[in-house]
């Protein structure tokens, strides 16, 4: 246990040192690499935000999408309306938390593909509503927003520290839930949703608030890239791939840990940048390689490598409920 | 007349949309695995076609033998080769996976074919035919008595043959099959075959109705989601009637609400669906 | 390789950091970039983010094709001359996944990581407006060869320039023929892909309908990836159009196109916007293809004696045709015509510098292959008369302008 409390310190001061190291990045006064920080900060919230309901609850969400595109025009719009940026963040990352408990209310009591496609088809809906809906989202011509009168390099900077503020809600929101009753509950209802409910989790309660977290900050995401690249349309908020890639980041890195999904988003980017700068016409097929060779040769991510958590999914599926996250959860 | 004309239509349209589903529907009922690649295997069914047609001047309601038969073969060895090894992972890891094998096959369609639509342009156009003041635009009614013939054989094959019974006893549970001598993992891939045959065949139907291009995947793959959901799981009289209703849907939607609302109409019935009866129209238990 | 010079051009960056007067910065920028180029060998680099995958492809590897024959023509040419050096012509190509916001990311990547010269603009006008602020930010001349939408350039920016016009110069010439040609056409039905640019030109032909009295029955939408447009057509065949107007992408208008026929809606007149224009569509839609007209910024008939490097029209379909096997369509012609204008600038400034090239791009009044050039005060090409044409007999003959019109728009003959 000792050893446990160390290892765990040294984390979380490589954590906030690693933090530190990024938050400095506007040093460098490169502007395409602070392009990059802000997309990866993104990438990071959206894997974080699926943790949540993904990795911790096991609930194959992929509803990722359908958050970050309600943020984005959420935001858009009330700040063509006068909102004033900042407030137009937040207040749609409360839509989308809204959102996110009424429609986990109406489909958490589905299990797993089912569950899927629900969440999967609830991007699309809100897609054609939104292409339909021409009086007040613009329909197909997408919807510009109104341009900040500030500098251009402190744009960048701007943006960048609110993402990647963002980015750090959504870590603590991981480490908190990780330690928290609500973290050990979700674990419970992964490993048998049943004998949870059993032994007295309320789970309707757990899976709609870790259904809610898991959308606050992406709409608060959304709506910030939406103010970050001034125009959005529907086909490009609402991508089915904004659902699947916080998966694979989320998997890549250890899905159901906290720093897990961080680290897988920042080396997603780093592979995407690289594929897509070297290969013109066939980067689609080598992130579907990836992903082949992830679920193969990576199945418990890049942290499961490290910490030795590569049995938990069969352990998990034996159904016994001692797999070294539940004890520790236990203990906390 | 009018409604009597948009019946027809939507039940045209339903029945293409049935062949679409079928195959997906009766991967996800036996395997539990849902298939992110079968709006692809669709598509190569229709090049299958196009190319036998232009090359080889074979109709497309003929090469369906042939890109059923190459189609099985894809699905064979995806199935042997990959799924098989994760076919025990949570639901996660086989969908991941199907989107992963999806990316790098249609990026591969993408590069060999490119994204021009090409469309299968008949030496002797079929016409429409008017009864009763209502058109039938033959090629598609053609289309869709086939797609129905050919599901109508599927169900007799799961029915009658040995290979079928074998396929049926696995859904039913797997372990028991096993048992009784089995060999799942092999079934598992026959089945996936099968079911990668019938969206080829689908796709050779399609190349008279559709323009061909890669694109057109996920379109596909909508469809069968909306059709599964809405019919019941891997029950072939499931995807039958989820498509005719899903056709019929979208026709009387698009007339009475405006056509740019068709696909939301589906979509949100699906949604609502899955909420009040994840089991479908047709109410079996579905396996999850 | 790559990476080195970013690292160097330090400069530039800090001089638009520090926020100093345009022409300051400018003259900066121009320090940085001249620089590099020196070294390079005498290469200019072109910038082209394309949606070489996703929905867009089609349009993607149009554009492609028509950048990289005049790259081609002009390398084979021995470079574009500048004083005594002669610049060979590099595009830099990044496919942006049909992504808008990857697009204007693909734009800022080109411009401070590859250090491109100059820009071409992503495809149409959503994702070009987009791109067209980064453009400006680094003060790098930029052409869009597929925008039309004047919103993309009453922006008040500097450095965009586009080479099509706006969309009314489509719809109206094609409206006054077809209500020339038979003035017993009383009632219009439209048909629209609720998309940017589909719905947009639908919206004017609209407006020019109605300006001309004409009664306009419907005006419908559609979504993007509509599988199946039976109700639609069922619907208007009841209300009995004289001429009946689609806008869409090839797909959707080949579709359409076949459900028409099939549902025996058979209009006086069946215009379609954007794909009549491309071949493709005539293989395709077969006879059916037949007396459909369309309008479109460039057609293979017209005839210009250009200034550029193609020369006349049909030594530009010849050379494309020598290329591709292919004729040449507007986008693809377009695309050249982006590379042809660029290089004109550059040669006529005498310098690769982007403040003189902005300079020629905005005094220049010349003659390509693609028809006259003038940019307006906004940055959108003034001087081009886009012709109407229509399918005849499986090939397109255009109907208007007078000047190059190859025979009369035939009204009736839709199967």
């Amino acid at each position: 246990m000792n050893k446990g409390q160390t290892m765990h310190r040294v984390a979380v001061a490589l954590t906030l040192i690693a933090v530190a190291l990024i938050a400095a990045l506007p040093a460098l006064s490169d502007n395409y690499l602070l392009r990059l920080g802000t997309m990866g900060a993104m990438y990071a919230i959206l894997a974080l935000s699926w943790n949540i309901i993904g990795g911790f609850a096991g609930y194959p969400s992929f509803s990722t999408a359908a958050f970050f595109g309600l943020g984005a025009y959420s935001g858009a719009i009330l700040q063509g309306a006068g909102l004033p940026m900042p407030l137009a963040w937040v207040a749609a990352g409360l839509i989308a938390m809204a959102f996110a408990t009424l429609l986990g209310l109406a489909i958490l009591h589905l299990k797993g593909h089912y569950f899927a496609i629900a969440s999967l088809v609830v991007a699309e809906v809100l897609l054609e509503i939104t292409t339909s809906w021409t009086s007040l989202t613009g329909g197909g011509m997408g919807l510009n927003l109104p341009i900040i009168r500030i500098s251009i390099d402190a744009q960048a900077r701007l943006f960048f520290w609110s993402m990647l503020a963002i980015a750090v809600m959504a870590l603590g929101m991981n480490y908190w839930v990780s330690r928290h009753r609500l973290g050990f509950g979700l674990m419970c209802i992964r490993q048998n949703e049943d004998a949870a409910s059993m032994v007295g989790i309320n789970t309707t309660l757990y899976k709609v608030t870790a259904f809610a977290l898991s959308a606050v900050l992406v709409g608060a995401a959304g709506a910030l890239y939406a103010s970050w690249v001034f125009y959005i349309e529907p086909p490009d908020v609402f991508a089915t791939l904004t659902s699947v890639k916080p998966i694979v980041m989320a998997m890549l890195g250890g899905a159901g840990t906290v720093l897990g999904p961080a680290i897988g988003a920042v080396l997603f980017l780093a592979m995407e940048e690289l594929v897509w700068r070297n290969l013109l016409q066939i980067h689609a097929a080598a992130l579907g390689l990836l992903i082949v060779a992830l679920i193969f040769f990576l199945p418990g991510g890049l942290l499961g490598l490290v910490t030795g958590k590569r049995k938990r999914r069969v352990v998990a599926k034996k159904g016994e409920t001692t797999s070294n996250s539940a004890v520790k959860g236990g203990a906390a | 007349m009018l409604y009597a004309q948009i019946l027809v239509n939507g039940l045209i349209l339903g029945g293409l949309y049935a062949c679409i589903a079928v195959g997906f529907s009766l991967v996800w009922g036996v395997l539990n695995v849902i298939n992110i690649l079968h709006g692809s295997f669709v598509v190569l069914g229709s090049y299958v076609a196009y190319f036998a047609y232009v090359h080889l001047g074979i109709h497309p309601f003929l090469s369906i033998v042939l890109s059923g038969a190459l189609l099985f073969a894809l699905g064979y060895v995806i199935q042997a080769g990959l799924i098989n090894r994760v076919i025990a992972a949570p639901v996660l890891t086989t969908l991941v996976l199907t989107f992963g094998l999806e990316l790098l096959l249609n990026n591969a369609v993408l590069v060999a074919f490119s994204a021009d639509y090409r469309a299968v342009q008949l030496a002797n156009p079929m016409g429409s035919q008017i009864i009763g003041g209502i058109v039938f635009p033959m090629e598609r009614v053609m289309a869709t008595l086939l797609a129905l013939a050919l599901t109508g054989l599927l169900y007799l094959m799961l029915a009658k043959s040995k290979i079928g019974r074998s396929i049926v006893a696995v859904r039913m549970d797997p372990e028991a099959a096993a048992l009784m001598g089995v060999k799942v993992k092999r079934i598992y891939a026959v089945t996936f075959g099968v079911g990668a045959l019938m969206a080829g065949a689908a796709g050779s139907l399609l190349s008279v109705v559709f323009p061909i291009s890669p694109l057109n995947s996920t379109e596909f793959l909508g469809i069968a989601f909306v059709v599964c959901v809405l019919g019941g799981l891997g029950s072939i009289a499931g995807a039958m009637v989820g498509g005719l209703a899903l056709g019929v849907i979208e026709s009387f939607g698009a007339l009475l609400i405006g056509p740019q609302h068709g696909l939301t109409i589906a979509f949100s019935l699906l949604i609502l669906l899955l909420i009040v009866r994840p089991t479908g129209i047709m109410g079996r238990r579905g396996y999850e | 390789m790559r990476r080195s010079p970013s690292r160097l051009s330090v400069p530039r960056l800090s001089a638009s950091r520090l926020m100093l007067p345009a022409a300051i910065a400018a003259g900066l920028a121009a320090a940085a970039l001249t620089a590099p180029a020196a070294f390079a060998q005498e290469t200019i680099k072109v910038g082209a983010p394309l949606p070489l995958t996703g929905a867009l492809s089609p349009e993607g590897l149009k554009q492609q094709r028509g950048y990289d024959l005049w790259a081609k023509a002009v390398n084979a040419d021995g470079g574009l001359k500048v004083g005594d050096t002669a610049y060979e012509v590099e595009i830099v190509y990044v496919d942006y996944e049909s992504q808008t916001p990857r697009a204007v990311q693909s734009a800022e990547r080109l411009i401070t990581e590859d250090e491109v010269n100059f820009l071409f603009s992503p495809f149409g006008s959503g994702a070009a407006k987009a791109a067209s602020s980064v453009s400006e930010r680094y003060q790098i001349p930029t052409i869009a060869a597929t925008a039309s939408s004047p919103s993309v350039y009453d922006q008040g920016y500097q450095y965009l320039f586009g080479t099509f016009t706006p969309n009314d110069t489509l719809t109206t010439p094609l409206t006054d023929l077809v209500l020339e040609a038979d003035d017993t056409i009383k009632t219009i039905a439209v048909y629209a892909r609720n998309d940017l640019f589909p719905l947009a030109i639908a919206h004017e032909a609209e407006a020019a309908a109605k300006a001309k009295g004409l009664d306009v029955l419907s005006f419908d939408e559609y979504a993007i990836g509509t599988m199946d447009h039976a109700s639609a057509l069922t619907l208007m065949r009841t209300r009995q159009p004289d001429w009946v107007f689609v806008t869409g992408y090839i797909n959707d208008l080949i579709l359409i196109r076949r459900q028409l026929a099939d549902l025996g809606v058979a209009p006086k007149v069946l215009s379609m916007i954007a794909g009549p224009a491309y071949k493709e569509f005539i293989e395709a839609a077969g006879p059916l293809a037949d007396n459909v007209s369309s309008a479109a910024w460039w057609h293979p008939a017209v005839a210009y004696d250009g200034d550029d490097i193609f020369g006349t029209t049909a030594d530009y379909v010849a050379a494309f045709e020598a290329e591709y096997g292919a004729t040449p369509d507007y986008a693809e012609a377009s695309a050249s015509a982006a590379g042809a204008i660029l290089g004109m600038a550059i040669e006529a400034a005498g310098s690769i510098d982007p403040q003189e090239v902005r300079e020629a791009l905005a005094q220049m009044d010349a003659v390509t292959f693609y028809g006259p050039v003038k940019f307006g005060e906004t940055g959108q090409i003034t001087s081009l008369e886009p012709p109407v044409f229509q399918i005849q007999d499986g090939t397109t003959k255009v109907v208007f302008p007078e000047a190059v019109k190859q025979t009369d728009l035939v009204i009736g003959g839709i199967k």
